[in-house]
């Protein structure tokens, strides 16, 4: 019994870092930039396929396999320069235009993407093969947990807590809490509304890449893997609040363990149960566990 | 999500094929109008997009062979490829196929979500259609059991029909099972027909979980976690495409075969991602109906997979077969009805020369039955580490034919292997 908590715990946990780390990336956007940002997705994907090309050119490179995760966090962390290109060539031009073209657009990149990925990494499953395994196992009460997922969740735990100080102790955090609470009087205070957004868009698409680089050893990458993620991204904002990081955080936890226990208790509602708690905090708490009250 | 609706007219090879024809064949059928169309249907995008590759490749690869031979008759041939994404819209370039088009048969069709809409249109249109890998199957049950012009694949619960028969053959003293299958028909009804004909060998077997996560999931760990839990003796998992690799890498990091047995029924669809660093020795493996690395294999099938390899750096699933037999059987079936007469043949000559035909195809002699249903061989087996490359292959290789293992025609399902006596 002990062993199969432990199992639920960690394959839930495992989970809600991945989408922590995508979910995270949603907020940051809404929270400066006021876009809904459906292209998280395709991110997450796009850092996938990057990891896999990186780990394969890593390991021809003759590197050691234990140290492959260096150039897997590198490659996903590299991956979102796209933001910069995705922020300066497209979504500049909707800033000010109803809500309805910025969700079209960004819906536009997700699309391209998936195409631009078929074309460049073709369309068979891609994988790094059997790197998911270099680290082994440990053993914790009874049970068998995969060490790279305790990685990945430390990855992601370590990530939470740098955005989290990031955010307060810094300038930058400053400046992106000041623009998410009053555009107009930080642009005011001189605060270059360009470079800005250019920035937050960057690190939303970085958290995106990065975690599709850091899942893509337990997995295999497809092209269309990015959708499904989107939808429970929705879930997990709904849940903590639209453009609250400690709402990404607990809103992740909350569907990546609440989906693992439904799996092993009652697989038919893996589903139907989060989209429940999505509906009870849309209906008892509109805001969200985190969010903001009404400007 | 999203369809490339762009149609892509394949001349490939048909003008170079046309000036190098031989003169010496049938010349009268040469000058009967030109190369012979034939319209393909495949799928570019999404999740079954290598599966669509796959065809297509061998489709191109009979093309070619055929061109360099003097092409159908004497004619040169030309494919004519269009998308299969909804039903909706591929019904609709079905029809383009064949009304502006004017192709002489259809070949293609792989999700049976979408043949099931183009059976009724084939037959409505007159004009032979040749099914991969779809059927016009409703779950289980036959939806046209009298088709004039198209013509199906195998029925989909096959591979679990086989792997519930060597399931009991390698697997005995199972108790208790674990079933895990996409979220679709496909899924539910292999799940459902594995379970009836393990239970005919093994009347007390248990089946103790199912799982049915959605198509496209990449993250199995929960679902291990609920497989793990259930203590079952023996997984019995449907998947076909990446989610195949996927639930085998995360089975393997919390070592979920050392203690369980396990049934891949579909997985040699994906077979050379499945590394033996993760795929272990000792589960039952279903490659469908076609092994790329049978050591029985005609040297068609040889010289198949050296050039596959050679051109795509990969080894050949089974839809090659599938789609190779389909443009070879419809050669054939040209030839025998022109033999009767001078003139090339009409379309319904050719199907009738399709009913019952044999041809030589990449995993050895095919056929179509009379009710238009294609009969072929599956390949299942043990996996092993025992050969030159970097993933599983099986051994011994059990080759089981769709007259046993696929229901007779007007028959239904669950009746017909209740009445087997074992």
């Amino acid at each position: 019994m002990t062993a199969h908590v432990v199992n639920l715990v960690v394959s839930g946990v495992f989970h809600a870092s991945i989408l922590f780390l995508v979910s995270a990336g949603l907020q940051v956007v809404f929270g400066v930039q006021k876009i809904f940002n459906l292209a998280c997705g395709s991110f997450y994907a796009l850092g996938a396929y990057v990891g896999v090309s990186a780990v394969a050119w890593y390991a021809e490179a003759g590197g050691p396999p234990a140290l492959f995760i260096l150039p897997l966090a590198i490659a996903g962390v590299a991956a979102g320069a796209l933001g910069v290109v995705v922020e300066r060539g497209l979504l500049r031009f909707v800033y000010d235009r109803d809500e309805t073209f910025q969700l079209l657009l960004t819906f536009a990149v997700v699309l391209m993407m998936e195409d631009a990925i078929r074309m460049t990494w073709g369309t068979s499953p891609r994988s790094t093969a059997g790197l998911y395994l270099t680290y082994g196992g440990v053993h914790v009460l009874g049970t068998t947990v995969p060490v790279y997922n305790l990685i990945v969740i430390g990855a992601s735990l370590a990530i939470a807590v740098l955005i989290g100080w990031l955010l307060t102790h810094t300038a930058f955090g400053c400046i992106i809490r000041a623009s998410a609470d009053n555009r107009e009087m930080a642009e005011a205070l001189g605060v270059d509304m360009r470079r800005l957004y250019a920035k937050v868009f960057t690190l939303g698409t970085a958290l995106g890449t990065l975690g599709g680089a850091l899942v893509i050893p337990a997995t295999a990458a497809m092209s269309e893997m990015g959708i499904e993620l989107i939808v429970e991204a929705f879930a997990v904002v709904v849940i903590g609040g639209l453009g609250s990081m400690r709402g990404a955080f607990v809103g992740a936890l909350i569907v990546g363990v609440l989906r693992s226990i439904a799996i092993s208790v009652y697989p038919e509602l893996e589903m139907l149960l989060i989209y429940l708690i999505v509906i009870a905090v849309l209906v008892l708490r509109p805001r969200g566990l985190f969010g903001g009250a009404p400007a | 999500m999203r369809t490339t609706r762009r149609s892509l007219l394949r001349l490939m090879g048909a003008g170079a094929a046309a000036a190098t024809v031989r003169h010496d064949a049938a010349p009268v059928f040469a000058q009967a109008g030109g190369p012979v169309k034939i319209g393909v249907l495949t799928i570019r995008a999404g999740i079954a997009a290598p599966v669509g590759a796959a065809g297509l490749r061998s489709t191109e690869w009979w093309l070619e062979r055929v061109n360099k031979a003097g092409g159908i008759l004497g004619r040169p041939v030309q494919l004519i490829v269009e998308e299969e994404s909804n039903p909706k819209d591929t019904v609709e370039r079905y029809r383009k196929l064949i009304l502006q088009d004017k192709v002489e048969a259809v070949l293609g069709g792989i999700s049976t979500g979408v043949t099931l809409a183009l059976g009724p249109v084939a037959d409505d249109l007159g004009t032979p259609w040749l099914s991969w890998d779809g059927t016009t199957q409703k779950g289980v049950e036959e939806t046209m059991p009298n088709p004039k012009w198209a013509f199906k694949s195998v029925d989909n619960e096959v591979e679990a029909i086989v792997a519930g028969m060597l399931t009991a053959k390698y697997f005995k003293g199972v108790k208790t099972v674990a079933g895990i299958g996409n979220d679709y028909s496909y899924g539910h009804d292999c799940w459902e027909s594995y379970q009836a004909v393990l239970k005919k060998y093994t009347p007390d077997v248990k089946f103790v979980l199912e799982l049915f996560p959605k198509l496209g999931v990449t993250d199995f760990t929960s679902h291990i976690v609920a497989i793990q839990q259930s203590k079952a003796d023996l997984l019995m998992c449907s998947f076909w495409s990446g989610d195949a690799t996927i639930i085998m890498k995360q089975a393997a990091a919390v070592g979920l075969f050392k203690t369980m047995k396990g049934v891949f029924t579909t997985a040699g669809g994906v077979h050379d991602s499945l590394k033996k660093e993760f795929t272990p020795e000792g589960l039952l493996l279903g490659y469908n109906t076609m092994y790329f690395d049978d050591p029985k294999g005609s040297p068609l099938l040889k010289q198949f997979v050296r050039e596959y390899k050679a051109k795509y750096n990969e080894y050949p699933p089974y839809e090659c077969d599938h789609a190779y037999f389909c443009a070879e059987s419809y050669k054939a079936a040209v030839e025998k009805a022109a033999r009767s007469g001078r003139q090339w043949p009409e379309k319904a000559q050719v199907v009738k020369a399709l009913e019952g035909i044999e041809a030589e195809s990449l995993s050895g002699r095919r056929s179509w039955r009379e009710d238009h249903i294609q009969m072929c061989n599956f390949y299942q087996g043990v996996t092993t580490h025992k050969n030159p490359y970097d993933f599983v292959t099986i051994d011994p290789i059990e080759v089981v034919s769709t007259k046993v293992a696929m229901k007779p025609a007007g028959s239904k399902l669950f009746d017909w292997i209740n009445s087997w006596k074992i």
